[in-house]
């Protein structure tokens, strides 16, 4: 099982992990139901745990646990939504036309393109997302949109803008 | 002063999706375009936020449209359900399968819609992914494009279900309920009809999947098989009535039909009470009506049988003996 103690707060780190980190493999590992997958994100836990500045302020929290709980169930939707976007990537690509073959290279460069997309768009409302998926992807007209979605051309106009703003909000807050 | 310039950025950030939007607009204007040009050197902040946009616009063009679609509009599958993962296992994020609907939350994004016609009135709807939907006289249905379905409620009379194969709709279940219970499209051509009691489902392409709503069955109707169902029983599936589709081009056919069951079938498209005496009940009609102009097809029943038409108003019909 490898340990935490290569980062500044090491000793409090260790403390912390000593403490807290069988509970928490149990934890996730009942959530997710594959332990390996448990590991992971649990030392990915700790891991975010050396980086936080708050460190001093957990050690002396009277509920470490409900901290790290946050923090692993955060990183365990993560997991999850890459699992289904790679599901859905892989899907997908059986529908690709026969004659576009792509490199294992392509496919690669493919799935982090879509991981950074989903980020950008994953939080808006799903048929602002359609909307804006059928302008930027198929390079339908908003009048196009708006009759295939039942929405006036004004809302199509409308969603592209909120998609937009939160594709950009979340760009530059990065 | 750092409040001062995240007010600034929320400015900037709306401006530039107002563009954005605009710009792909069918009727964005060359004078429009000119003033985006100079709203992007107006300062570093504006053509910073623009090259940003760029960058996202090309990562999208890097994407095929099947793939995108399949991917990124794939329905939300963790962050939907936090509340579900809070205290369960993940078995709840396994793909739902026919049975689901009547326990699931109401979603939290839907549009629907509530479509009916008047008797003789016959009218196609297309929805959201492009399926089309023909209602028969006398039918009202309600659509909703969900999260986890589409999901059509049909309250009465009858409709004909062209499901459209539609990328972005495709993973999701394409379902008619009625009050007998939930058919789930396979394939995509099928007929809906609700009688007083029981639904008959005719399949015309693909299969559909019937499943009664208090049993815990169900089964899969196949393309030219029909099956009548009722909230208890599922019946047995027999071969497709050649004409069942006829009505959707404003057809009435009728194959050695006894009158008594005609009238019944033609009273569907007309208001009023239309009905026959027993003595000529049994006598046998086959033609091609045009359902349109039901006064017609009414006034050719007196010129090819011995029948005669007793009309009190236009809304009492009775058929009697010549």
């Amino acid at each position: 099982m490898p340990s935490p103690h290569n980062c500044d707060a090491g000793q409090s780190v260790g403390h912390i992990y000593t403490l807290h980190h069988g509970w928490l493999v149990a934890w996730l590992q009942r959530k997710l139901g594959n332990r390996d997958d448990a590991a992971d994100i649990a030392q990915d836990t700790f891991t975010r745990l050396c980086a936080s500045t708050r460190i001093q302020s957990i050690e002396q929290a009277k509920e470490p646990r409900a901290y790290l709980t946050i923090v692993a169930k955060r990183l365990m939707f993560n997991h999850l939504e890459r699992r289904s976007l790679e599901q859905a990537y892989i899907a997908s690509l059986q529908h690709l036309p026969e004659e576009t073959t792509l490199s294992t290279e392509q496919r690669a460069i493919l799935l982090e393109t879509l991981v950074e997309l989903d980020a950008l768009l994953n939080a808006l409302p799903a048929p602002v997302r359609t909307a804006f998926l059928m302008s930027q992807l198929d390079g339908m007209s908003y009048e196009a949109i708006a009759a295939q979605m039942q929405l006036s051309v004004r809302t199509v106009g409308r969603y592209m803008a909120q998609g937009f703003r939160q594709c950009l909000r979340v760009m530059m807050d990065a | 002063m750092h409040d001062v310039a995240k007010l600034i950025d929320e400015k900037l950030l709306d401006e530039a999706a107002h563009w954005l939007a605009r710009m792909h607009a069918s009727d964005f204007s060359a004078s429009e375009q000119a003033a985006l040009e100079q709203w992007c050197t107006q300062s570093a902040a504006h053509a910073q936020v623009w090259r940003c946009a760029q960058h996202i616009k090309h990562q999208l063009q890097e994407v095929p449209s099947t793939v995108g679609m399949a991917v990124l509009n794939r329905p939300a599958s963790v962050t939907n359900r936090r509340h579900l993962l809070r205290n369960t296992a993940l078995t709840l994020v396994a793909v739902p399968v026919l049975g689901w609907l009547t326990s699931q939350a109401l979603p939290w994004q839907a549009w629907s819609a509530d479509y009916r016609t008047a008797k003789g009135q016959r009218r196609t709807v297309v929805l959201a992914d492009g399926s089309r939907i023909t209602l028969n006289t006398a039918s009202a249905i309600s659509t909703s494009m969900r999260n986890d379905a589409r999901l059509i409620d049909h309250y009465e009379g009858e409709i004909l279900v062209e499901t459209a194969h539609n990328a972005v709709y495709q993973h999701l279940p394409f379902i008619v309920q009625t009050r007998d219970g939930q058919m789930q499209a396979l394939g995509t051509k099928f007929i809906v009809r609700q009688h007083e009691q029981g639904t008959t489902l005719s399949v015309l392409k693909g299969a559909v999947r019937a499943a009664p709503a208090h049993l815990e069955q169900s089964t899969t109707v196949h393309i030219r098989q029909q099956l009548r169902f009722t909230g208890h029983a599922l019946g047995v599936a027999t071969a497709l009535d050649t004409h069942a589709g006829a009505w959707a081009q404003g057809v009435l056919y009728a194959e050695n039909m006894r009158l008594e069951d005609f009238l019944r079938e033609l009273g569907r498209y007309r208001n009023g009470v239309l009905h026959c005496t027993p003595e000529v009940a049994g006598l046998q009609v086959s033609g091609v009506y045009q359902l349109s102009d039901t006064d017609r097809i009414l006034q050719l029943l007196e010129q090819t049988l011995p029948v005669r038409l007793q009309m009190r108003t236009r809304y009492w019909v009775s058929v009697v003996k010549a």
